[in-house]
């Protein structure tokens, strides 16, 4: 039977969100593929766990203690073992720094083609047809690989929802391969750091603010709201220019999307690439002073006018 | 000490429309300029020349008029630039460009160290690095925002992750991608800038690398393009909060509040 890898990537000895989501994606695109999560692991490590709850249909598992801190190198050997015996049809990955750095090397092994840092997948018969934005994120690309497999895409994190399916319980294949370590490479312990990167990513509120919104009393103004309820500050691309942001505070550009429960959109104008970064947020509430800012037009809630008096009215009666 | 820089030329703005006719890209009268990340790796490359004599070409595959992507990294201080440029190589996805970069990798004869900004800022994709390291089965140091080589050798990197940073370290010769946290370019100086005129740039096509038609170009590339269109958003129904700011906070809060978000 065809079916779809999902490489499950872990960092601090936890599953990524972006496996998981990739794994309830593929189920709703398989259509009689079978979709199979890929767990490379030491032998105190049980991510299969974690996979499971998500219900792919298959677990392939690997344990063996020479894939603690293993390089790209070595995972790159023992995933290319597999595929070439294996034969899956597509193969699939988050556009995480990780899935972004292997995933072409496997490519590269495996001589055949790979989408990067995709926004939608479907099949359109035996075809991957895989969204990839291009420019910035202000154009779509569809691409498809018709002659080589597996076919392959980096999926960005957060486009698509992780959801528990509990309906059937995932066979669990574990297989005996050997690890051939790649002498060359040596990967010491991850570090966690306070970068908020993935914080922007997984955060459940957000305040966000663009070129309308950039003096010094309204950054801390949002921070002071930001506090009360439990939100993130993000930016748009040009408040990364401001000492007190960076590219990693940013929305809507080179895989930052964001995915909140709720985004209160401050001075921001809604160009194409930043309201692609916010087209997963549930709640959408925006303030400018232009009534025909475009940024209206995908939110729920729109208040025309100064976004300072509003930040004050907020934080008053929060 | 050799390091080769790989450089990639890619539109001055992102702000690209599509032909409502043809559906192709209008690219038409947009100048183009080096990709910006690649100016760190650049950045790095002369900082091993400035610590060890290390000598830096710069590489690259378009058109010729990627020569001025070439001329800047020799302004800013690079001692050679090597060209590939060939109507075959036109249309090359990831593989074939990494194909055709390995190849004149060797034929420069090799290097102590491959270096590539992260990513383009136009197709985004950061495959090529990765891909010509496998191709010329070397060790990869991707996202790097430290790096450090000895005279004996070995390379010392941070990769910086999603949510933190991880410390690689191996022998050389490897291949490395750069962030731009890794440093700070330099400009270029007018004395460089008037020697980069002085030197003669390297041309290799296809028949100099050694190739064969099927590798390169569209018939090297395995992906293919589709479809080309702009994004539109899903429009919502947006519901106006009318009055002052402060009566429009309040009635936001009260509405958010009924329906459990805040």
């Amino acid at each position: 039977m065809s079916e779809i890898w999902i490489y499950v990537e872990n960092h601090f000895n936890r599953v990524d969100p972006s496996s998981l989501q990739l794994i309830t994606k593929a189920k709703e695109i398989a259509n009689g593929r079978q979709v199979t999560a890929v767990i490379l692991e030491d032998h105190d490590q049980d991510f299969e766990n974690t996979v499971k709850q998500y219900g792919p249909n298959q677990i392939l598992l690997v344990k063996n203690d020479n894939l603690k801190n293993a390089s790209d190198e070595t995972i790159t050997n023992v995933l290319v073992d597999l595929a070439q015996e294996q034969k899956p049809d597509t193969i699939l990955f988050g556009a995480t720094v990780t899935g972004r750095s292997l995933a072409p090397r496997i490519q590269g092994r495996l001589k055949t083609g790979l989408t990067a840092d995709c926004l939608d997948l479907r099949f359109d018969d035996d075809l991957l047809v895989a969204t990839k934005p291009s420019y910035g994120d202000n154009i779509m690309c569809e691409i498809t690989c018709p002659k080589n497999k597996p076919q392959m895409a980096t999926v960005r994190p957060n486009t698509f929802e992780a959801v528990v399916d509990g309906s059937s319980e995932p066979k669990i294949n574990e297989v005996e391969v050997t690890v051939d370590v790649d002498p060359r490479v040596t990967v010491s312990d991850e570090q966690g750091s306070v970068s908020n990167t993935r914080s922007i990513g997984t955060a459940k509120r957000i305040i966000a603010l663009g070129r309308g919104a950039q003096s010094e009393s309204i950054i801390k103004k949002a921070n002071e709201l930001a506090g009360k309820i439990g939100a993130i500050v993000a930016v748009s691309r040009p408040l990364t220019d401001l000492p007190e942001f960076s590219h990693e505070q940013q929305i809507g550009q080179s895989g930052n999307t964001v995915a909140p429960d709720l985004i209160i959109n401050l001075g921001i104008s809604g160009a194409v690439q930043y309201v692609v970064g916010i087209q997963n947020a549930k709640t959408v509430v925006s303030v400018n002073t232009d009534p025909k800012a475009p940024i209206f037009d995908v939110s729920q809630y729109k208040y025309v006018g100064d976004a300072e008096a509003f930040l004050d009215g907020l934080i008053e009666n929060v | 000490m050799k390091i080769i820089v790989c450089l990639k030329q890619v539109p001055e703005t992102n702000n690209v429309k599509i032909d409502p006719v043809t559906h192709n890209l209008q690219r038409n009268g947009i100048s183009g300029v080096i990709n910006s990340f690649d100016v760190n790796a650049i950045e790095a490359a002369l900082e091993l020349k400035d610590r060890y004599g290390a000598e830096v070409v710069a590489l690259t595959m378009g058109p010729p008029d990627y020569e001025k992507t070439l001329r800047l990294a020799m302004a800013m201080g690079a001692n050679e630039g090597v060209l590939l440029s060939s109507r075959g190589f036109a249309g090359a996805d990831t593989l074939a460009t990494a194909t055709v970069l390995a190849a004149a990798v060797n034929k420069i004869g090799g290097a102590d160290l491959i270096l590539f900004g992260r990513q383009a800022v136009d197709a985004d994709t950061g495959q090529v690095g990765p891909l010509v390291a496998e191709k010329l089965d070397l060790p990869q140091y991707t996202y790097v925002s430290k790096l450090n080589l000895s005279s004996d050798g070995q390379i010392d990197a941070v990769r910086m992750l999603d949510g933190g940073t991880v410390r690689v370290n191996g022998d050389l010769p490897a291949v490395a991608t750069v962030r731009s946290e890794l440093n700070e370019p330099r400009y270029a100086t007018p004395r460089n800038i008037k020697l980069s005129f002085k030197k003669d740039i390297v041309v290799y096509d296809e028949k100099d690398l050694d190739l064969d038609d099927s590798e390169i170009g569209q018939a090297g590339s395995p992906t293919i393009v589709t479809k080309v269109y702009t994004p539109t958003a899903t429009p919502k129904v947006t519901e106006t909060l009318e009055g002052s700011a402060k009566e429009a906070a309040q009635n936001l809060l009260t509405k958010l509040s009924e329906k459990s978000i805040l």
